[in-house]
């Protein structure tokens, strides 16, 4: 732990890393709880406003039109998908007494990255190259032009999309540790379990619960 | 001031008290005693166990003094209480 004693009084050290990769050092409970959540919904938004589809704990989708709820219940779903597990493993192997609020904060400011995501998905550029590719795969759809700086938008946006994932991810490891006091191959092993169990649930939800109600919405006058 | 040694510098092995000294009139006692648990921690899970009780054992008030989150101030006790722990159990094999 990093610390410094100045003026007789004891404070931490606090690096850009440490801010980048590990937040969670100085920021949890309901404090992280609002910012992140506000975040979730932000990211939402913006994903609304690009067509921008968070529809997993790790998958970013864009092109489909959908009312702007299921921005938002895409983004609850992903994060309460993953916390739900996180916290029940906190509890069966933590010697700790963990709080909820800490596991549930940390976890929703972990997906800040999405974000950054979300903003450079904005640009019509990636629904028009992303257009361009379906009628290359497809004789049958209309065919689309290939415009170069749609196409530089969009390999920017996917390279800085993987970065943000891989962020995301350590981010979210990083708030489990500390959220929940468990480390070394304990903490990995049930961080994958978690992470692959909530992938596969929030897509089932996105996918059943959700669509459904998509299609009865954009049937209703 | 100096650093109290626990720590036998050739073997390793716990030390302990045998001559203390009175400041006003130089009297000595000799004998043989333990020092006292917590010695058995570093100077800074000293500092920091100092500081928890001077918070009244509270968390959120070290969080805040020492600027970080809870979990983390948590963790860090969680983690000098096993060393603590460790030491006693050492100690007694």
């Amino acid at each position: 732990m990093n610390e410094v004693k100045a003026n007789g009084k004891t404070t931490s050290c606090r690096s850009i890393g440490q801010w980048l990769f590990n937040p969670f050092r100085f920021i949890a409970g309901y404090k992280a709880f609002l910012l992140g959540l506000g975040i979730i919904l932000i990211s939402a938004f913006l994903g609304f406003l690009g067509n921008t589809h968070f529809d997993g704990v790790l998958d970013v989708h864009t092109g489909v039109e959908a009312p702007m709820w299921f921005f938002f219940a895409e983004g609850i779903i992903d994060w309460l998908s993953l916390v739900v597990p996180l916290f029940f493993f906190g509890l069966i192997i933590s010697s700790s007494a963990i709080r909820l609020t800490d596991v549930f904060g940390t976890q929703a400011l972990a997906r800040w990255p999405y974000l950054i995501t979300s903003i450079v998905m904005l640009p019509e550029a990636n629904r028009r190259f992303i257009t361009y590719l379906i009628s290359r795969s497809n004789p049958t759809a209309s065919s689309a032009t290939l415009n170069y700086a749609d196409m530089c938008i969009f390999i920017f946006a996917a390279v800085v999309t993987v970065f943000m994932i891989v962020w995301m991810v350590a981010l979210m490891y990083r708030a489990y540790v500390v959220s929940c006091n468990i480390k070394g191959a304990k903490a990995i092993i049930t961080f994958i379990v978690s992470i692959i169990g909530a992938e596969v649930l929030s897509k089932l939800l996105i996918l059943f619960l959700l669509q459904e109600k998509v299609t009865q919405s954009m049937k209703a006058p | 001031m100096k650093i109290l040694p626990t720590e036998c510098p050739s073997c390793n092995s716990r030390l302990k008290a045998k001559i203390l000294v009175c400041q006003h009139c130089q009297t000595e006692i000799q004998g043989e005693y333990e020092l006292p648990a917590l010695t058995k921690l570093s100077q800074e899970d000293q500092s920091f166990i100092i500081e928890f009780i001077k918070s009244s054992g509270s968390l959120k008030e070290m969080a805040r003094l020492l600027r970080l989150s809870y979990p983390t101030v948590r963790n860090r006790l969680d983690e000098i209480i096993e060393r603590l722990k460790q030491a006693e159990n050492n100690e007694e094999n």
